[in-house]
């Protein structure tokens, strides 16, 4: 299915010894900080994951998802069904030669294909690990048809107090029309790195919307990448990501136009704490085709401790007139003014700044697929009010 | 033209400063070694402490890459096919200006800057570079009744040796980039600015540069250093003239200011821009940067860019004084064939610093226009706050806008905010101008500089409208 | 059409069976109007039935396209014209929806746009301060406060500031023919007013008005000489002031009786024009 490319021995330099395993998975050695898209994510982190792959927990029987309930409307592709729409969500969106993806090959991912047809209510998607060390891979294919429509949820977290590297590529293919309501919702510990890839492709008259929720984890990094294959499409992004401690969370977003009238609605929000890095690169291509295309980008920081570092980069590349484009970005610690509102109401310094990283986060929040619900995403994130 | 053109057919402006000033001048072989290095410092009869710091900036280049990570796309520089060192025939600087060819005064009067007693501008101080070298400063004695000195950093290096030593390379090192590197090796003249504590300079300060040789480098370097309470306002504007290959311009300047200390750097650069079909023009690789070194300093650049093949520079600001300010007000316009790459660095190192950036980009054609920002606040800068805005204009579906603004804080008790958007000008605006009997260009030219108005609010008066003109100029035909 | 209202006053814009479309989609099927020196013409009619089609398209608007008729402005082919060219020989749109345009100084902007006219008529150009003073002046036929000037063209006005902005340039560029499409909408009462003291104070017998509105409150401040109703891209009745209270009382929907009748009949004879 996969192929990883071959990556000659010499090229594959990958400096900690304790990393040469993830590179020979990989069959690539691993971007280091000189390669622009990777200048603020270390990965070296990384060494403190054992060799050894942490399976997905059903590793037994190979297939984690074999007593899966789907929902009527969604059905499961195996075989050559499967195989022909592998990979075209990675190739479209540029990413099908990045290291997660080649690591995520390499790592003989558990591997799930849906067809989606009509309305097919919402799905939960259970991404179970094993108790063991190492890396556990997920590779999940969505194909929705014309017209279907899909709410789905996926939880991945790393087994407790172990050491694991969790992969997970998700591709989507979205017909005329169709409309994914896709949530991610990533708790991770300190031990524990997520590297997530979301390609996307989309039809015209199809919404995608995607809400990527991680905290807690020694690394992640989601890269979400859309292509509206002709436009016309509305993609709506969210992301929050919290770090705390001397944990760093990543998100590396890529978004293009390949046709008029497309129109993306993007908001990203980090809260960073202790000693943590947060990093959020956003890129948008608008190429000549793209005329009339509606863009927004809003990044906003929360920055609570001075030893935690943010770095953000929008990236905006516009080769057509007509179209609209705005992005904006704003770091801040809590609005002294909003602090003293609340106290002035009474409410203690401690519990006034719990409440406004909470309506911060909120925003977020409740994009998630209603599933997320019974997960109380906001005491993942933050802990109890 | 009719209403029905496009905004597309206004940009094809002969460029008009493109004559060459037939002018013997000194040059020395093509090509770049140690030996060209010791040559230009020994032509310039320099102290040892410049010829080292030529050297060790050399020896630092040879190990550098050029950098590529710019989107910009042109043919690899040959640095062996370029001349470092070219001077007009002419003994010595003159010490008066009757003395100097009567060609070099005939050819800044052609530019609009005359230099002679009789017609030069009235409050503005002028240094005149014709290729590697300063040909006159006019107002020197004027200003030195109030302790300002303003000559070139030739003059500055004989003249002023310490002053020269203690801030030469103290703002870009050597090996700051490979550009600087190169500039610190070879750099033949430019402009040396001091103003003494508690003074206010009486005039604008202004250098003009002018490249004339078809195959030199211009590589000149500007040092303005402001005292504690003292005030500068300088402004510089460029041209050369059309030659079918590439000039490489590579200078730097480095501003320091101390304590409430405050300096304004205007520029309006219109160095000839290549053909429609990209052939020609200037590569204007410049490294501008200054730092606030005294609490309550203040830097501003301001910068009108119109011309260059490719232009590639980012007047920074390193805030290091508390409260300090640093601000950066742009326009870049490109048109035909043009790549600039250019934005600002805001390095917020001081408590309670501030920095404002404004940047609008104008491409039309088949240019590219980039504004690559970045806004760094470290972990001591209390109470820092940014604003930033960078707005761009497309003219016409060939042009293309890109937008890198890079934040960096380590700091929360601070705050940062970046504002962008796209726009262009839409038929229903034109139609409503010229339904009140405004022309289709002048129509155009209004929203321009509309756009445009927060920047030049910045430049100094007289240069204000000049820039207002020279962007009208550049627009025409492009739109329509 | 109803009768010739001042038989002897210089026609200023004659409008013959004229058609326009827009993105392809024909909209105006065959207008006829005649305009003469002193008068005041209403045009009304339903939403959609192309009011401020017919005015962009004689102001030039590039986005319509004139597939048949003519327009004679004083004698001259008016559609050979450039927008600009229009204003500054006095034919002038207040617009239904001004646009906004950041950046550009109101004040500079007026200054321009009289200028341009003053320099066709063979006035002198005014510099800055003679400008202020003009304008100044011209700002109280609006009740205008002069904040306004110093703000970007129309950018953050409201609705009926817009609408005075539009008065104003109008009285800055003393037009032959004003055409006003729904100046009175979005407007208060005391504006109303205000608006229509303007217009009654700025028409001489030498100018024409034609006003596009919706409103006999409009009418009851500027008394026209005739009324016309649009209906799908043509002038479907004409008739005198009376004509707009009928509208008033009895609304539009004799239209569609007329527009079957219209349809129905094998050869459609353009309405003559009186
Ligand atoms: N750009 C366009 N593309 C398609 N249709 C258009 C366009 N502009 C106008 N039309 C259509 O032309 C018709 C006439 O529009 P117009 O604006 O002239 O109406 P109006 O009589 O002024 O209406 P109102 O009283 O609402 O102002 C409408 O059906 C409108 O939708
Ligand atoms: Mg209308």
């Amino acid at each position: 299915m996969v192929a990883a490319p071959v990556v000659t021995a010499a090229a594959a330099g990958s400096g900690a010894p304790a990393l040469a395993w993830l590179a020979e998975l990989a069959g690539a050695p691993l971007p280091t900080r000189r390669q622009e898209d990777w200048r603020f994510t270390d990965l070296t982190a990384l060494a403190a994951i054992p060799v050894g792959v942490a399976a997905p927990a059903a590793g037994r029987a190979l297939d984690p998802w074999a007593e899966l309930n789907l929902p009527a409307g969604v059905t499961r592709l195996t075989g050559t069904a499967a195989e022909a729409q592998l990979g075209t969500a990675l190739a479209a969106s540029g990413c099908d030669q990045h290291w997660p993806v080649l690591l995520n090959g390499g790592a003989r991912p558990a591997l799930l294909v849906l067809k989606v047809e009509g309305d097919a209510g919402s799905l939960e998607l259970p991404l179970p690990v094993s108790a063991g060390e190492g890396v556990a891979a997920w590779r999940l294919l969505l194909v929705l048809e014309p017209g279907a429509r899909l709410e789905l949820l996926q939880v991945p977290a790393p087994a407790p107090g172990q050491r694991q590297l969790l992969s997970l590529v998700s591709e989507v293919v979205l017909g005329e029309g169709a409309r994914l309501q896709l949530g991610c919702l990533a708790q991770g510990h300190n031990h524990a790195a997520l590297l997530h890839h979301l390609a996307v492709r989309q039809a015209s008259a199809s919404e995608l919307q995607a809400t990527l929720v991680s905290s807690g984890w020694g690394l992640a990094r989601h890269e979400p990448r859309v292509v509206q294959e002709q436009g016309a499409a509305r993609t709506r992004l969210l992301g929050l990501q919290r770090v705390d401690g001397r944990q760093l969370a990543d998100t590396h977003s890529f978004v293009r136009f390949d046709g008029p009238d497309g129109e993306l609605d993007q908001l990203h929000k980090a809260v960073a704490d202790g000693s943590g890095r947060s990093v959020f690169n956003g890129a948008v291509q608008v190429p000549r085709l793209a005329q009339r295309t509606n863009a927004a980008q809003l990044s906003r920081t929360l920055l609570l401790s001075d030893r935690a570092r943010i770095d953000t980069k929008p990236e905006l590349e516009i080769v057509a007139d007509d179209v609209k484009c705005a992005h904006g970005a704003t770091v801040s610690q809590l609005q002294s003014e909003e602090l003293f509102y609340l106290r002035s109401r009474g409410i203690d310094a401690t519990t006034a700044a719990g409440l406004l990283q909470r309506a911060f986060c909120h925003e977020v929040l409740r994009e998630l697929p209603a599933a997320a619900h019974r997960h109380d995403p906001m005491t993942a994130l933050l802990g109890a009010a | 033209m009719s209403s029905t053109a496009t905004v597309g057919d206004l940009v094809s402006q002969n460029y008009k400063y493109g004559f060459v000033t037939d002018i013997a001048t000194d040059k020395i072989a093509k090509g770049l070694s140690e030996e060209v290095v010791r040559l230009i410092s020994s032509m310039k009869q320099e102290p040892a402490f410049l010829l080292d710091f030529r050297l060790r900036a050399y020896r630092q280049w040879l190990q550098m890459e050029e950098p590529d990570w710019a989107t910009l796309g042109y043919p690899p520089i040959d640095y062996q096919e370029i001349i470092y060192y070219a001077a007009p025939k002419q003994q010595q600087k003159k010490s008066s200006l009757d003395e100097v060819d009567p060609k070099l005064l005939e050819t800044f009067e052609k530019l609009g800057i005359p230099l002679s007693e009789q017609k030069r501008l009235s409050n503005v101080a002028v240094d005149a570079v014709f290729d590697s070298v300063s040909i006159a400063t006019t107002f020197r004695e004027q200003l030195a009744e109030h302790g300002v000195i303003f000559c070139s950093i030739s003059e500055a290096v004989k003249d002023h040796p310490e002053l020269v030593e203690r801030y030469l390379g103290t703002v870009v090192p050597t090996n700051d980039n490979y550009f600087a590197a190169l500039n610190s090796a070879v750099f033949s003249d430019g402009s040396f600015v001091f103003i003494p504590k508690g003074v206010e300079c009486p005039m604008e300060l202004s250098t003009y540069f002018r490249i004339n040789s078809g195959d030199t480098g211009q590589f000149e370097r500007t040092l303005i250093i402001a005292e504690e309470a003292s005030t500068v306002s300088y402004l510089e504007g460029c041209t050369a003239p059309m030659f079918d290959t590439n000039q490489l311009h590579a200078a730097v300047v480095e501003l320091v200011a101390l304590d409430d200390a405050s300096i304004k750097y205007s520029t309006v650069q219109n160095w000839y821009a290549g053909d429609e079909n990209g052939v020609g023009g200037i590569y204007n690789f410049v490294t501008k940067r200054g730092q606030c070194r005294g609490d309550r300093s203040r830097i501003s650049w301001t910068q009108v860019e119109t011309g260059s093949a490719i232009t590639w520079k980012y007047p920074s600001c390193v805030l290091q004084g508390a409260d300090s300010v640093g601000e950066f007000y742009s326009v870049a316009l490109t048109n035909n064939r043009q790549q600039a790459d250019t934005g600002t660095k805001m390095v917020h190192v001081g408590p309670r610093t501030r920095s404002t950036i404004v940047s609008k980009g104008i491409s039309a054609g088949h240019s590219a226009n980039s504004y690559r920002g970045l806004v760094q606040i470290g972990p001591k800068a209390v109470g820092a706050r940014n604003y930033s805005q960078c707005d761009s204009m497309l003219i016409g579906d060939q042009a293309a806008a890109n937008t890198y603004p890079y934040i960096r804080c380590q700091q929360p008790q601070s705050s940062i905010e970046h504002e962008a958007s796209t726009c262009r000008i839409s038929e229903d605006q034109l139609f409503y101008l010229q339904s009140r009997g405004i022309g289709f260009e002048e129509a155009v030219s209004m929203m321009v500089s509309g756009f445009c108005r927060d920047v030049f609010n910045q430049l100094p008066m007289e240069f204000a409208a000049e820039a207002d003109k020279l962007l009208a100029l550049k627009l025409e035909g492009s739109v329509g | 059409m109803s009768a010739v209202i001042r038989p002897d006053a210089p026609v200023l814009l004659e409008i013959r069976d004229l058609h326009a479309s827009v993105e392809n989609q024909p909209i105006l099927k065959g207008v006829n109007l005649t305009i003469r020196a002193g008068e005041i013409h209403a045009v009304m009619g339903r939403n959609g039935s192309g009011k401020s089609t017919l005015s962009k398209v004689l102001a030039g608007h590039p986005a319509y396209t004139v597939t048949a008729g003519s327009v004679f402005y004083r004698g001259e082919n008016l559609l050979d014209l450039d927008p600009e060219q229009r204003s500054r020989i006095g034919l002038f749109l207040g617009f239904q929806y001004p646009v906004e345009i950041p950046g550009v100084s109101n004040l500079e902007f007026l200054r321009v746009a009289t200028n341009a006219r003053r320099k066709e008529r063979g006035d002198e150009e005014l510099d800055t301060f003679a400008f202020e003073d003009v304008v100044r002046e011209r700002l109280s036929v609006v009740q205008m406060d002069p904040a306004f000037l110093d703000r970007s063209v129309n950018e953050g006005f409201s609705g009926g500031e817009k609408k005075r902005n539009e008065i104003l340039q109008m009285a800055l560029l003393e037009p032959v023919v004003a055409i006003l499409d729904e100046t009175d909408s979005g407007l208060d009462i005391d504006a109303l007013r205000i608006v229509a003291g303007g217009v009654n104070q700025l028409s001489s017998p030498d100018n024409a008005t034609l006003l596009i509105t919706h409103y006999q409150r409009l009418l009851d401040l500027i008394t026209p000489d005739a009324v016309h109703v649009m209906a799908a891209g043509r002038i479907l009745r004409s008739g005198g002031k009376e004509l707009a209270l009928e509208l008033e009382r009895s609304g539009y929907d004799w239209v569609d009786a007329e527009l079957a009748r219209l349809d129905g009949e094998a050869e459609r004879q353009p309405l003559e024009v009186a």
